[in-house]
């Protein structure tokens, strides 16, 4: 086996516990099929080298985490750091509980040993310490911050696990604050049930930094239930996301609107997958990348209509900025549909800043610079569109203002 | 207030602009008209200082400064503007976000304070009344969505609150119906003043109607062949371009 996988995955055991065997059935997919390399399509503008390269050695000096972020709205926090959460210091709102996570919570043979390409989410598996349960039981109006943060110096490896579920005609709003530190990788599982006509509105905003950042989320999502992600990711050394949102019954709508601006050499790869399985249902992806300097890109979309499930209809529509001559942008949207009467629709631009609405901003007083960031700014919140204005909305549009 | 003397201007390694002089003072309204293609855009590009435009000879003074020297930013705050023939769009940038921050860019720059924001959010009201338009524009993108005639009374309404010294109209008639260019004419009719000065670029007689400029010129082949008063620009309704081919350029510049 590779290097990588007796560095990651050692075949020495963590203690016994309650997740042994789940961490031994992992460990066994995981040598199978082994980590992505250059010719698994799914991985193939994300080189694993940066990962090959890291030692990730040394055991966590868990100590006091810092002080999360403050935050501009009413909210509950969570705060994760180094991959660990203290439960002491949550309070979340009525109607919301977070408890440990036990193995029966974990449906095995319900995720999808699909080669290579799904290797980290069975890494995380077979080294799960600690996961997490956040249940949902009515409509929570406080959201839930989850606040994820590793240490300057972190150059370990942790593989957070969370699991969310929503019961029946529940609402939550979950919003992810990811912020890299070290050389490290910070490998989570997200699995999110929504049961029927519950709501959950999932806004993320990260950046990585050194860290090897890598999610795999997966949102189901039942009968009459909504979806709906907003994810603002300024990438870091090496981010790696897989969304996948499937609409398992009638009436289940999911949409992802999202924006990655990246700049120095960041790189971030949005792989995400929005399935239909019945009809009626209905998706909508906007996803937008800016890259300047020596950045890269990668957006994956795609969209799957099962036989049988009509009357779904998917609306994709992906646009790209590249901002300096040596940025890359790879976009691809990807649809298979396998049903007759649905709609399908996908659009894909790559260009670059328009020198007319450049001139036109500078003919009116800005400088150079502030029109190239209000341009990059104008581009990059149009995906943000359809988020209901409050300060959420305020905070994420402020946060790209930053950005751009 | 402006004083162009013998312009040369290449676009593309192609020389438009041939030895141009023209003469602006403080409150005066030029119109210049012309054939396409005789360098009437070029000018109003060239006076607000895009890339591209280069000035191979001559000069262009404003209020006595090279304007040569000054980015596109420094010009507006100088108190020059440029009404684009094409108002461009500006996806996902507000317009009362990107007016604001123009003018304050500009107030910036002369070293004057921030605008209130509440003044600002009511000038512009008033303006966007005062040029018919829905004032939940302000709430849209820069000009997306926006038809033609709504572009042309935009840009307007930008005059009306970046109150410029000088302000070049370019083509502001084109694509109007003549409800919408009296709204632009008495648009550009209020801010007129014994300091303010226009330049009006355009293809017809009928927007001079409504303005009543104190000087006409003909622009042709780069260079400005015909000087007079408004009887001048009703002759060019009449008549066309073609009695200039019939008549010795003036030396202009000579």
């Amino acid at each position: 086996m590779s290097a990588l996988l007796e560095r990651l995955a050692p075949a020495a055991e963590l203690p016994r516990d309650g997740f042994t065997e789940l961490r031994s059935q992992a460990q066994k997919v995981l040598m199978q099929h082994g980590f992505p390399h250059r010719k698994t399509e799914n991985w193939k503008y994300t080189p694993l080298t940066l990962i090959e390269q890291r030692a990730f050695a040394g055991s966590l000096d868990v100590g006091t985490p810092p002080a999360p972020p403050a935050l501009p709205f009413d909210c509950a926090v969570v705060h994760m750091h180094n991959g660990e959460i203290d439960p002491s210091a949550t309070r979340l709102p009525r109607g919301a509980s977070l408890t440990g996570l036990v193995a029966d919570d974990v449906d095995v043979d319900a995720l999808v040993a699909d080669g290579p390409n799904d290797a980290f989410a069975w890494l995380n598996l077979a080294r799960l310490g600690q996961g997490w349960k956040l249940v949902v039981d009515e409509a929570v109006k406080r959201p839930i911050v989850v606040v994820s943060t590793v240490d300057a110096d972190f150059e370990g490896a942790v593989h957070p696990r969370l699991h969310v579920e929503l019961a029946p005609d529940s609402a939550l709003t979950l919003v992810a604050v990811q912020t890299g530190g070290g050389a490290g990788l910070h490998n989570a599982v997200l699995d999110i049930r929504m049961s029927e006509r519950s709501t959950l509105l999932h806004a993320i905003d990260r950046s990585g930094g050194d860290t090897a950042w890598i999610e795999h989320a997966t949102v189901r999502v039942a009968a009459g239930a909504d979806y709906r992600a907003f994810i603002s990711d300024a990438g870091g050394a090496l981010t790696r996301q897989d969304l996948r949102v499937s609409l398992d019954a009638p009436n289940a709508r999911g949409a992802i609107h999202g924006v990655a601006t990246l700049e120095g050499r960041a790189l971030v790869d949005y792989h995400t997958a929005i399935e239909h399985h019945v009809g009626p249902s209905e998706s909508k992806e906007r996803f937008r990348i800016l890259a300047d300097d020596r950045a890269t890109g990668v957006f994956n979309g795609r969209i799957l209509i099962v036989p049988g499930a009509d009357d779904s209809h998917s609306e994709m529509n992906t646009g790209n900025l590249l901002l300096s001559e040596n940025a890359r942008i790879n976009t691809k949207p990807e649809l298979e549909i396998h049903a007759e009467e649905v709609t399908a629709s996908h659009g894909a631009t790559i260009g670059q800043l328009d020198d007319d609405a450049r001139f036109y901003l500078r003919s009116r007083g800005l400088s150079e610079r502030e029109a190239t960031a209000l341009l990059k700014y104008g581009f990059a919140a149009a995906v943000f569109d359809d988020l209901e204005p409050g300060p959420l909305a305020d905070w994420l549009l402020e946060r790209l203002k930053s950005r751009a | 207030m402006l004083k162009i003397e013998n312009l040369h201007v290449e676009v593309d390694g192609k020389e438009i602009l041939k030895g141009l002089d023209l003469e602006i003072g403080a409150g005066e309204m030029h119109a210049i008209m012309g054939p396409n293609g005789s360098g009437k855009s070029t000018l109003g590009y060239t006076l607000a200082g895009r890339d591209g435009y280069e000035i191979t000879e001559g000069r262009i003074l404003f209020e006595g400064q090279d304007l040569a020297a000054l980015a596109p930013e420094e010009r507006a705050a100088a108190g020059l503007f440029l009404a684009l023939q094409y108002p461009v769009e500006i996806p996902g940038v507000n317009n009362a976000y990107f007016l604001r921050a123009a003018l304050n860019a500009q107030r910036k720059a002369r070293g004057e304070e921030e605008v209130d924001s509440m003044a600002f959010l009511k000038a512009v009201r008033e303006q966007l009344k005062a040029l018919k338009m829905d004032e939940a524009l302000l709430k849209r993108a820069v000009n997306e969505g926006f038809s033609g005639g709504e572009k042309k009374r935009n840009e307007i309404v930008q005059m009306a609150v970046l109150q410029p010294k000088l302000a070049v109209l370019d083509e502001t008639d084109s694509g109007l119906d003549i409800d919408a260019l009296k709204l632009v004419a008495e648009g550009v009719n209020r801010l007129r003043d014994e300091q303010r000065s226009f330049v009006v670029i355009t293809h017809y007689q009928r927007l001079l109607g409504y303005l009543e400029p104190d000087h006409v010129h003909v622009l042709s082949d780069g260079r400005i062949v015909e000087s007079g008063d408004r009887s001048l620009a009703e002759r060019l309704e009449r008549e066309g371009y073609a009695f200039l081919d019939d008549e010795p350029a003036e030396a202009a510049g000579a």
